[in-house]
Order: C-alpha cells, then structure tokens, then sequence
C-alpha cells in the first residue's frame, strides 16, 4: 500500500518535531519552510528560560529528529496556493513546484510585535531602545552590550507587556513568555554587565511554569533585580540619548521618572505573516484574536474546521518551547488517528 | 535620535483636510489673547491664498471652559455645538473650522459620541429644536484652524520673505512645538501625526526652514487645567506644568517656541515671566525669555507681515531677539502705537525678565 | 448594586470613560495633576468599578475628583480604552447635581466656574471676557496686560479685532437673539438648572460656614473659594 503523505507547513520547533514524529509513524512527510535554515524563531535566542541551556541544543535536537526519520525537507518555501480538492491537499509553491497530500500539519507560528506601533515607546526613534529579540542577538553575538554611544549602561529597564493586554493596538491576550523572558534577561544583563541596575517594569508577573518562580526568585535574590509594577506610559529621550521612562510605581501609588541609559521592550507574539496567509488559502478559521481556532478549546486542540488540517504551537497561541513540543506531539497524533480512518468529531456530544 | 521613525509615523495619520470653502468659528482665548492670531489667519486664507472663509455674526463660544470646568452639562454643551452646525448648514458650508484647540477637541468628542450613542444625537436634535428651531447637518470635514496653515504650508513656503534660519550663522533656528492637548490626544487619528509625534507645526516648522526640537516633557501640558488655572487656590498646578516644560527645554536652547493651541502660547509666555519674577530665572539668551508664537504668528512673520500687525507686541516675553536672529526689520518706535500711529505709552518692564 | 454608580452609567462620558480597570498606573504616570496633587487617577477608576456605594459617596465628597485638569492624556494611553477624565467629568457633574462638592474646599470653587466663566457665557457668549480679567486677580498676566487694559479698544482695534462692534470679527457684541437661543438652550438641557443648583447649594454652604453671601464675586464666601487653599492638597 502506498504511504499516506503529509505536508507540515512551517520548520520551527513545532513543524519540526510534528514531521519528525509522523515520518517515525511511517508516513511520508514534506516539510515547507520559507527560510533556508530550520528553526525558526529558536535560532535567534542564546539561551532558554527557566534553565538557561542554549538555544542551540534545541535546534540540534530537532534537526536530528529530521534527519533520522527522514522528512523530506524543502527550504526557502514560498506558499503561492494551498486548497482541499476531495480528500487531497496540493500546495503550490512559488518556483511552481506541486506538493500533495492526504493531511496538512499547520505551524506557521508566531510574529514578534512590532515594537514601532506603540509609538510612545520610541522604538525606531529612539538609539536605545530596542527590543527583547535585539538583547538576545546581542548576546547571541558575544559582543559586549553597549549604548548606542559605546557606553557601558549602568541602568536598563525591562518592558512587560509591548504588545500584549493592550486594546490601544489590538492585542488583548497575553504573550505568556514575555514575563519570564524578561527575568532571563535581567538576570543575563546583571551576569554580563557588572554592577549595573535593572529594572523590570510590569503589570502581573505571570511565572505560571514550572520554575519560573523559581527564577523569579533568583533575579530578586541572587541579583537584586528591581520589580516595579507599573505599565510604562511613555518613554522620551534626553540630550545625551538616554531615556526617561515615566511609570507609577502602583504600589507606592506615586508616579515615577527615572532615567535608563537603556530600554528593552519585551515584545509579544502576533499571528505570523504565513499564519494569517496559508490559513486563508485553506479556508480555516481564526479566533477574535487572530490566531487559528481550534474546533473547541479544552476537547479539540490541534484540530481545525477542516478535516485533515491540524494545528501546532504558536500559530494557535503563544506557548512556550515546552509546551510547542507537547503540541506537537499531539498534532502528529490527531494527524495520524484521522488518517487511519479514525473520526474524533463521533465523540462530540455537545453543541 | 532617528527622524525616520517619525516620518514612518507621521505617514499613517494622514488626515483629510478640506480644500476651500470653511465656516469659521472663533476661538475665546486667542481673540481674548492673540486677536492679532486670527486677524492675520484670515489675511492669509483670504489674501495669500484666495479661499472662501466665512464666519456668521451669530456664531458664539462652544462653551469649551464651561463645559472642561464643568459648570456646563454635557447636554448643554452638544445642543451649543449643535446650533453651531445650525449656521454652518444654513449658511451653506460643510467644512467646519474652529480657531480653538478645545472647541476642536469638543466638535470632535461631540461626532464620536453621536457616532456611538446615537439617540444622543436625536435627542440633541430635539433640544435645538426646542431652544431654537434649528436643524443642521453634520459637518463633512472638520479641521482646526492649524490644520489648514499646514496643508497649505509649502504655498506659504513658496511666497516666504523670511526663513526660519539664523542670518548670521546660517544655521536652521531651534524650535519646541507644543501641541494643544485636546489636538489629539483624544482622538490621535483626528490629528496630523497622531498623538505621540504629532506633525501639525512640526510640517511647519521644517518647511519654514526651522529644526525642530524634541525633549523630553514634550507633550505635558500647558498647565491651563480649566479650573486648574482660573482659580487662583489651584494656580499652582498651572505654574509647575509650564515650569516642567521649560526647565526640560533649557538644555537644548530653543530659539522660539511654536503653539497651535490659544491657551497654551498665553500660558507659556506669562508664566516666564511669572517665574522670573518668583525665582529669577530666565530661559532665554542673555536674561530674555524664550519667543512664544502662535502659528499664524508665525506664518504671518515668514511672510513678511509687520510684526505689530501680528501682534508680538501682546506678548510678555519679548520677540525682537528672535526677528533680529533672522533679520525681520520692525520700527521699535511704532510697537505700542495705535491704529493711527499715536502712541498709547509704554507698558512697564518687569523687574527680572528682560524685554525689548 | 450602587444607586450612584446607577446615576454614573447614566452618563454616557462614564460609559465610554470605563470598562474595566487592570489597575497598571499608565494614566497616573502621565497624569499632570498626578505629579503636583495627591492624585492618582488610577485608584479613581478602581474606587468606581468596586460600585460600592458608599466608596463612591466619599469620593463624590472628596477633594480628589477636582485635581484633574481634564488635559485628557489618559485618554491617549489606557491599554484598556478606558478614561479617568471621562470618569471625573461624569463624577463632577454627578456631586453638583446632588450638591456634595460644597463638602470639599476644591469643590466649593464650582460656584466660582459657574459666576465667571457661565456669566461671561450667558452675558457676551464667550468663554472669556478680558474686562473680567486684571492683574489684581490675575497677578501673572503682567505689566503688558496692565498696558493693554489701560488701552482695551485701542489695541484691539489696531489688531483688527471689531471690539463691542455690530457683524463679524474678533470680540464683536454677539447678537441679543443669538444669545436669547445660547440661554434658551441652557433652560432647555439642564443648563440652567445646574447653575440654580450651584448657587442655592453654595448659598447653604456659606450659611453653614458662616461667611457672607451674596449675588456678586467681592463677597465674603465668594473670596474665599477664589483664594483659600488649605495646603494639604500636594504632594511633598
């Protein structure tokens, strides 16, 4: 009997251990990735929350999940069309070439925010501010960290929340990495740069991991990393490029004004570019917040309006790497249950 | 500091603004204030430009300070708005222009609360109708009075005697921009350029010759507060508002400082010299204070208007440092005359703050 | 269920000015009262979603809802779309209409709002009249508005104003008919009946304080709303 196929759209964590462990089940599995490298967004970040093991090792692992199995991979990928004809899926990419199968693994994963929207924040205006992905490429880089003067900072200030829990640019959910993200960082910059202040600027700390708390702890503890909870209102620039960072401390109840030489915006996820494209070829449905719905929230994840078409990691919802493994993991499983004929839709009782 | 950010910026808030045919309405603080202000913004609609700028005897305040005062009902306020509208329709006009920041900020509340709740509108409708018999139409384009100086900022550009550039040096002058508040940050779409950077005097100000200057209480207020100001238990908080942006403007040395707000250049110009007077400090070059400039102040000087005829002479701090920097030639003599050249006498100088 | 928070629903300022407050402090760290005032705009808009009825009685007594300047750059910034100058203004209008801003010094200045600037309304149709502005009440405004009101129709004149004049033009006498429909509109809205309130809660107030009353602005009362300022309003 021939191999049923399938075709995983995206090569970040999610579309590569979804491949991996369909091509193991047997299948013969395609897998789509725009880039000419695998990994995704994990190639830009150095090291991981909450244990601080570098990206890197992920990315390795992953791939040799990809070699071992044998997915058939197709880098620098560009989706033109992607439709549901009978029981086959076709897509076609831009050089024309054809790809069909029986199922569609959807991970497509996240944007960062674009810092420029919250004007206020003076990201792409202002020399030092930048954003949580620009910190990581600094340390990815080895360099020193260095003002856009070539000073060494002495004060640096985390934003929570750039982009998430914010109606003023449309995003109401929780990025859910951003927070624990930050206390990375802080305890990062406090480790590279000697004696400097730090402060994380939040609204909630949402530590919901395993660990996270912990390391929670270890900012405050071990690096006297200062949590001042307030939303930044506003950030301006000074004479000799430093910032002014204009928060209420809401637990004093007092506004405050205090200078940084830097300012990181912990930028959130978005529904990325390809997510919002291929899922509008395939004709899937999106929830109010853009990402893609699943059919019900707690029975039905990974699975979408269209028969065959399954859903894993971020271009569902912010996660976390742990969590994109998981997922993906069950997106291969609800792949191949439908494939082998099994109809999950029997079980739903509900309306 | 990137300036290509904010032309990024300044590009998704392009507002339309209407081309000719305007229904002006007045503004209480600038005719109170800078009378010279509108005078000269009619003289270059009607005359530099050739538009067709109406304004109807019968037009009144909006009830702006009333109503941020709080004296006046919400009600009450939109029925004054509406009978606004009355004249504009029945004169027959659809591009609504106010002089006034906060009649700006009101007429624009006032159409977005319609757009929301609109049995508010009909039941303002009826009060009007009740009160007065009016009906109206609401406006196709609402513009304030600075909008337009910017839309047609390079013509002016084109007929310019003067540029905003030191004579001697050569060198682009240093310009603040404070915006009015209700401008737009209420409603950011409503303004050019948004809330954050907006570029209503900024579009101004680089087309004029002039660099533009950002620091860092940029957008903190005036001070004004309504009530904040007007009682003199609470005139404190006024002061300290001013006193914030100059003391965060100092280090950059501005030349002039350019308002599209009435309150906001009356306040900024008073308050100088009031804390010269609390605290012997000065802001400007050599024991002067900074210039501060309505917009059609300032249109009307780069096009070579008499400087009494705008009116500098109104103000407290002193403009002459800043038409000597770009070479603007005025009769020292003729700047306390009246209209038929008689002088009405020299008003007193204050006793730290230097003036002309 | 509050029968005050009821009244404030009925404003539409504070259902566009509300929804739900995540208490993160972006107002009040650029709230301009917030820097000079014991102000904290964000415990405002939390005070009022509790929709405790007698939280929201203090604050409609309180000196806390007369610090905002209403310069609305809370607008601009709430991650929620929310408001407090929305809320304040719906909060102000709500303690004149049952007279519990006389029970605060920055509350009592209301009667002062309503004499100045809503008689300049009712009387010239302006927001403003400078012959009601001197620099013995107004000591900033400086020698060159001494000069100027020495001077009043004659430099309004050589600035093209049409001052106290028939038709159009700067400071023009508005029309009596135009300002019969500005005062029939205050009858008809609630105009009127908000000023009637001021003054007859402002007069028992005086009564009570024992200081004396009467229709102008030099009486005893009237002074000292104007000018008293009992110094705890600020922040150190």
């Amino acid at each position: 009997m021939k191999k049923k196929r399938v075709i995983v759209i995206g090569g970040g964590i999610s579309g590569m251990e979804a491949a991996t462990h369909l091509a193991s089940m047997g299948y013969d599995v395609t897998l789509l990735e725009k880039d000419k490298e695998l990994g995704g967004h994990l190639l830009g970040w150095e090291k991981l929350f909450p244990t601080m093991r570098m990206g890197k090792d992920v990315v390795e692992f992953l791939n040799k999940g990809i070699t071992l199995s044998k997915v058939n991979v197709i880098r620098k990928a560009e989706i033109v069309n992607a439709v549901k004809t009978g029981e086959i899926f076709t897509v076609t990419l831009a050089n024309g070439n054809k790809f069909e199968s029986d199922a569609v693994i959807m991970a497509t994963g996240y944007d960062l925010f674009d810092a420029r929207k919250k004007e206020e924040y003076g990201y792409g205006i202002y020399d030092n501010v930048i954003t949580s992905a620009d910190l990581e490429e600094k340390f990815l880089s080895g360099k020193p960290i260095l003002t856009s003067k070539g000073n060494v900072p002495k004060k640096i200030a985390l934003v929570h929340c750039v982009g998430s829990r914010d109606e003023k640019v449309g995003n109401v959910y929780c990025s859910k990495v951003c927070c624990v993200t930050a206390v990375k960082q802080s305890i990062e910059l406090k480790e590279s740069i000697p004696g400097v202040d730090v402060y994380c600027l939040y609204m909630d700390l949402r530590m919901f991991g395993m660990h996270f708390e912990t390391l929670y702890k270890e900012a405050q503890e071990k690096h006297a990393v200062n949590f001042i909870r307030g939303r930044l209102s506003e950030a301006c620039e000074n004479q000799d490029s430093s910032i002014i960072v204009k928060v209420e401390d809401t637990l004093a109840g007092k506004p405050l004004r205090m200078t940084v030489d830097m300012l990181v915006l912990m930028v959130g996820m978005v529904p990325s570019a390809g997510t919002v494209k291929v899922g509008k070829m395939l004709g899937l449905k999106f929830g109010p917040n853009g990402f893609l719905k699943s059919m019900d929230q707690h029975t039905m994840g990974t699975i979408t309006n269209i028969p065959g078409v399954f859903i894993a990691g971020t271009c569902a919802a912010p996660r976390p790497i742990n969590n994109v493994f998981v997922d993906a993991r069950a997106a291969a499983i609800t792949a191949s249950s439908y494939l082998e004929g099994y109809d999950i839709e029997k079980r739903i009782s509900y309306s | 500091m990137k300036v290509e950010g904010k032309q990024a910026i300044w590009k998704e808030y392009q507002k339309d603004i209407a081309g000719d045919k305007y229904f002006y309405v007045r503004s209480c603080v600038r005719q109170n204030f800078f009378p010279g202000s509108e005078t000269t913004f009619l003289r270059i609609m009607r005359e530099e430009l050739g538009k067709d700028i109406y304004e109807h005897p019968c037009h009144t305040t909006c009830t702006g300070i009333g109503y941020h005062g709080d004296v006046v009902p919400l009600d009450t306020m939109m029925t004054v708005v509406a009978r606004q509208f009355a004249l504009m329709t029945e004169a027959g006009y659809q591009n609504l222009v106010p002089s006034c920041i906060t009649s700006f900020g009101i007429y624009t509340e006032v159409l977005d609360t319609w757009h929301h709740f609109p049995e508010v509108e009909a039941k303002v409708r009826e009060y009007l109708r009740k009160a007065t018999g009016r009906e109206f139409k609401i406006p196709q384009n609402l513009a304030h009075a600075s909008d337009l100086i910017y839309k047609f900022r390079k013509e002016i550009a084109q007929n310019a005697k003067f540029k905003l550039v030191d004579k001697e040096t050569g060198k682009p002058l240093k310009v603040v921009d404070h915006i009015g508040c209700h401008y737009s940050k209420m409603f950011p779409e409503k303004g050019v350029g948004g809330a954050e950077y907006p570029y209503v005097l900024a579009g101004m100000i680089e087309d004029w010759g002039g660099e533009v200057i950002d620091y860092p209480e940029r957008r903190h207020c005036c001070g004004f507060g309504f009530r904040q100001y007007l009682v003199q238990a609470n005139r404190g908080y006024s002061v300290a508002c001013s006193h914030k942006k100059f003391e965060s403007m100092e280090p950059y040395k501005p030349d002039m400082i350019l308002t599209n707000c009435p309150g906001c250049p009356m306040f900024l110009d008073k308050w100088q010299y009031a804390i010269a007077e609390m605290e012997g400090k000065t802001y400007g070059k050599d024991g002067y204070g900074i210039p501060v400039l309505t917009y059609e102040e300032l249109a009307g000087m780069v096009l070579g208007y008499d400087p009494w005829d705008l009116g500098l002479q109104v103000h407290q701090v002193s403009c002459e440092p800043l038409l000597d920097r770009i070479g603007i030639k005025y009769d020292p003599l003729k700047k306390y005359n009246d209209k038929n050249g008689v002088s009405l006498g020299v008003p007193e100088k204050p006793s730290v703050m230097k003036v002309s | 269920m509050s029968q005050l928070y009821n009244k404030l629903l009925e404003d539409v300022r504070f259902q566009e000015g509300i929804k739900a407050c995540i208490n993160c402090g972006t107002c009040t760290a650029i709230c301009a009262a917030a820097e000079f005032y014991n102000y904290d705009p964000r415990i405002i808009a939390d005070t009022v979603q509790s929709r405790n009825e007698e939280k929201i009685e203090n604050l409609l007594k309180s000196e806390t809802i007369w610090y905002c300047g209403e310069c609305m750059s809370c607008k601009t910034r709430c991650p929620r779309g929310n408001a407090p100058g929305l809320i304040i203004m719906a909060l102000r209008a709500l303690s004149q209409e049952l007279g519990y801003f006389v029970e605060s010094e920055k509350g009592r200045q209301q009667l002062f709002m309503k004499r100045v600037v809503g008689g300049w309304i009712l009387t010239y149709g302006y927001c403003l009249y400078l012959e009601g502005i001197g620099t013995n009440m107004y000591a900033e405004q400086g020698p060159i508005w001494d000069w100027r009101q020495k001077n009043w129709g004659k430099v309004l004149d050589r600035l093209g104003a049409n001052y106290k004049g028939e038709g159009n033009g700067i400071l023009r006498k508005i029309p009596e008919e135009a300002l019969d429909e500005i005062r029939k509109i205050f009858e008809v809205t609630g105009g009127t009946a908000r000023f009637e309130k001021i003054e007859k809660f402002s007069k028992e107030k005086a009564e009570a304080m024992n200081l004396k009353f009467d229709d102008g602005i030099d009486n005893e009362y009237f002074q000292h709303i104007y000018s008293h300022n009992n110094n705890t309003h600020n922040i150190e």
